[in-house]
């Protein structure tokens, strides 16, 4: 492909080359995971030791933290963004923005994605919303404090909280860049995967990775226009006077409202509505990853791959269906709550379908243990944990008591963030050497791995204990309840458990950015992999092959076949 | 075979991924067991069988699937003696097995479910005790009818620091009411509806002794009902976030014998003491 010569700024800032923005999207991501990661440690610092002074973080935060104690309102802006940070600006951008943009070419034999001007304008859009939301934190009455999800009226009258202030507006907006951006990426993948895939490969040869960033594009090209919408109008709420979500007779700070007319639970059906797909657009790609890991080092084809993209689909369809499982007790209509019940436990079948075919691509390999296959294995075990004890949610009368307490935030901290977390950090140890030409240290990655895999079950599987037991969420101080008194030492525990955690993710940064320079050169394809983008050059260049795209003769799966010299047969090899 | 990435055989990433797995299952489950649900006080313990018999069935799910996990992975790790690995990828058989399987173990749990749930949001007996909880910013008000069995009307632009829950004492039906601050109090084994709204944003009605929680939404009348069956003092909690001070949103249930409820709205609002009691003969009182 010819190009003319490329100046700082057109390769490194204003690119379209859909793998530099790849790698513009880690770097935000990371950046943002790594401020979530801090938000998270200091939300543990609050409740493993109640209300004890830190004379040190005073300097830090001087209001937050005024003379060390963190103020409740501090804590609840915390939790906001610690949720919004990680949702949308690690988990959506990483695992979809991310590796959607730089894999999805380089899998289906593509140049570029289908719209490379498109490609920049999206992630230039998104970059001034994480500046916002960032920024949100130095502003009067302090970061957005209505929780990740913004309900109203907390969210929507300006005297309800500090945080919902200035820093609710700018959440707003910043969410309002985030939804532009994203829908741009999304009709970018759905465009190129149709259009683009090389001579061959038809869509039943794609690799999962690919299927899923298909759903996903689709996921959010028809889910987040809902939270556009609902942000706009929430934003009108707040400063032109409208009711949307507000109805008559609200009374806050000794103020009767004139608002009249709005309903609140029109907000939760907007935000559900996105935030259930949501969840899988975090999801899927993980377990395309995974099964694309997997096959790999397991040498192995992935165990039932037509199924396993039906259950894409299946999964993609239904998380449309499934909004109202988080307001069985909102006020919504218990009848509509035990539809809800039935699309939500459906979606257990295909999940259950992905689960046991992983377990049957494991069974019968031979497994290589590097990093990329330890946080795939990883992904399995999560998946299993947090998807079984989506069960006791999904049944709407055991969600009466479990609803908002600890069992939820051990639940998508192990389905979501967790499978969503490892699948990502699988994908980066899996495809670093494309994304740099060199090896990360495998064993930094190791030691990365077993940090993390043990402390995260240590950190979010006693959440479940705390949940039964009627722990509630977004509480600053549980020792407040007579009743929850006993559980501190539990709370002690996950706090220790998450400091290390935390402490296990700085030498995943330190390996990302200095195997960049010292890494171990790489080779074409040093795992031997039967992908189409192990056929690009170590270190590809802007349009991805040299010389001819290559066809696809084949599906990316072809390891151990019987008869066959090598363990593998390259997809590109006829 | 010669050209495989370095360090990923004959370590023992294997053995330990199959061992810590293993560590993790025994260890998750045997703490689980340590930690119950609270202690039951009222009629809703079916609700309880129910947790029991899914925490049964995704309990034995989760310690086969983890166990044969670690299995697999101890088992096929690539350096054991003679290792190789089979293009066998498809198994229909297999497929459907799991895919009905799962199906079938979901669908007795879906019908309970929701036949549970239809006995929980059913209509309440006619013979229930009706409080409205009010919430607000950080406190719960607990409106009692009185003897007409009749909320008085309240009037948003009522509110007060001394008429909390903007009560229009003009209205014949608010003669008789009277209000708790953080307090609400029941008699024993008589149903109890409680009506909810909210003043400012939403709060949450959180028993956890009753298996209760409801959202309370501004605008709308949200309700619940259920049989106190144990006497004694229980803590109220806030489950949805509303502010500052949600953590301190607490009040007290206070579940009362017959006769000592009757003695105490004797003696604190006694204007109220019919509704202690209906006849057995009379017709119910409808709080409509």
């Amino acid at each position: 492909m010819e190009h003319g010569k490329q100046s700082f700024v057109s390769r490194y800032i204003f690119s379209f080359d859909h793998k530099m923005i790849g790698k513009q999207y880690f770097t935000l991501a990371m950046t943002m995971g790594f401020i979530g990661g801090i938000l998270a440690v200091l939300i543990r610092l609050q409740l493993g030791f109640p209300s004890k002074p830190w004379p040190f973080l005073e300097n830090l935060f001087p209001v937050g933290m005024a003379s060390g104690i963190m103020t409740p309102e501090f804590y609840v802006s915390l939790f906001t963004m610690h949720g919004t940070i990680m949702v949308f600006f690690l988990l959506s951008l990483l695992p979809v923005s991310g590796f959607g943009n730089f894999l999805i070419p380089l899998q289906i034999g593509a140049r570029d994605m289908a719209f490379p001007f498109l490609n920049m304008l999206s992630f230039w859009t998104v970059v001034p919303g994480a500046i916002i939301i960032i920024i949100s934190f130095f502003v009067e009455g302090g970061a957005a404090a209505s929780g990740w999800t913004a309900y109203p009226p907390l969210s929507a009258i300006r005297s309800a909280i500090p945080g919902s202030d200035l820093g609710q507006t700018l959440w707003l907006v910043g969410m309002i860049f985030f939804v532009a951006s994203f829908t741009m990426g999304g009709l970018n993948f759905v465009v190129t995967i149709l259009n683009l895939r090389t001579r061959g490969l038809r869509m039943m040869r794609m690799p999962l990775t690919t299927w899923a960033q298909f759903v996903v594009g689709i996921l959010g090209l028809l889910s987040f226009p809902a939270l556009a919408a609902g942000a706009l109008l929430l934003t009108f709420d707040r400063s032109l006077g409208t009711s949307f979500f507000l109805p008559a007779g609200i009374f806050i700070g000794d103020t009767l409202m004139p608002h009249e007319g709005g309903t609140p639970l029109l907000w939760q059906h907007l935000f559900w509505f996105l935030g259930h797909p949501e969840v899988y657009i975090i999801m899927l790609p993980a377990m395309g990853f995974t099964s694309d890991i997997l096959a790999t080092f397991c040498r192995r084809p992935i165990f039932g791959y037509r199924s396993m993209v039906y259950a894409i689909g299946a999964i993609g369809t239904l998380s449309f269906l499934v909004w109202g499982h988080h307001m069985f007790v909102s006020g919504m209509s218990p009848f509509l709550g035990s539809l809800f019940v039935v699309t939500t436990l459906a979606i257990a079948i295909p999940s259950a379908v992905k689960a046991f075919n992983w377990l049957f691509t494991i069974a019968r390999a031979r497994i290589q243990f590097t990093s990329a296959s330890l946080f795939g294995l990883g992904v399995v075990s999560l998946f299993v944990t947090g998807g079984l004890t989506g069960i006791f949610l999904g049944t709407n009368a055991v969600d009466i008591q479990l609803h908002d307490t600890y069992f939820v935030v051990g639940h998508f901290h192990f389905i979501m963030a967790g499978a969503g977390l490892f699948g990502a950090f699988g994908a980066v140890y899996y495809w670093y050497p494309k994304m740099f030409g060199r090896m990360l240290s495998e064993r930094l990655g190791k030691i990365h791995f077993w940090i993390t895999f043990v402390a995260y079950y240590a950190v979010f599987f006693p959440m479940h204990y705390l949940g039964v037991s009627g722990m509630m969420r977004r509480i600053y101080d549980p020792n407040v309840y007579e009743y929850l008194q006993p559980l501190q030492p539990v709370n002690l525990f996950i706090t220790i458990a998450a400091f290390v955690l935390f402490a296990g993710q700085l030498i995943f940064i330190y390996n990302y950015f200095a195997s960049m320079a010292r890494g171990k050169p790489a080779t074409e394809n040093p795992w031997n992999a039967a992908g189409l983008e192990w056929s690009t050059p170590p270190h590809p260049g802007h349009g991805n092959w040299e010389g001819e795209i290559p066809d696809a003769h084949r599906w990316p799966y072809d390891y151990s076949e019987p008869g066959k010299k090598r363990d593998f047969t390259p997809q590109w090899e006829a | 075979m010669a050209d495989e990435p370095k360090g990923s055989r004959g370590s023992l990433q294997g053995i330990a991924m199959a061992v810590v797995i293993w560590a993790i299952v025994v260890l998750s489950s045997l703490f689980y067991v340590r930690y119950g649900v609270p202690e039951l006080a009222s009629d809703r313990g079916y609700l309880d069988s129910l947790y029991y018999v899914i925490l049964g069935i995704t309990g034995a799910a989760y310690i086969l699937y983890q166990l044969a996990l670690g299995y697999v992975i101890y088992r096929y790790r690539g350096d054991r003696p003679g290792a190789t690995s089979s293009h066998w990828h498809e198994s229909h058989k297999l497929e459907l097995t799991w895919t009905i399987g799962t199906a079938a173990i979901l669908i007795p749990i879906v019908f309970t479910g929701l036949i549970y749930w239809d006995r929980v949001r059913g209509p309440a007996p006619d013979d229930a005790v009706t409080v409205m909880a009010v919430g607000a910013q950080f406190q719960w008000d607990f409106h009692y009818p009185g003897a007409d069995g009749e909320f008085g009307r309240f009037d948003p632009t009522l509110y007060a620091i001394d008429n909390q829950i903007g009560l229009d004492e003009g209205d014949a039906a608010a003669a008789d009411d009277w209000v708790l601050t953080n307090q609400l109090v029941l008699p024993v084994n008589r149903p109890a509806r409680i009506l909810m709204r909210s003043k400012d944003v939403q709060h949450a009605l959180f028993l956890p002794n009753f298996r209760v929680k409801q959202d309370l939404v501004p605008g709308m009348t949200t309700e619940v009902w259920f049989t106190p069956v144990k006497t004694g003092s229980y803590e109220v909690a806030c489950a949805e976030l509303c502010g500052l001070g949600h953590y301190r949103m607490r009040a007290f249930l206070e579940v009362m014998e017959e006769a000592d409820y009757r003695q105490w709205l004797n003696d604190n609002a006694p204007a109220a003491v019919a509704d202690a009691a209906p006849p057995a003969d009379s017709p119910p009182v409808s709080a409509e």
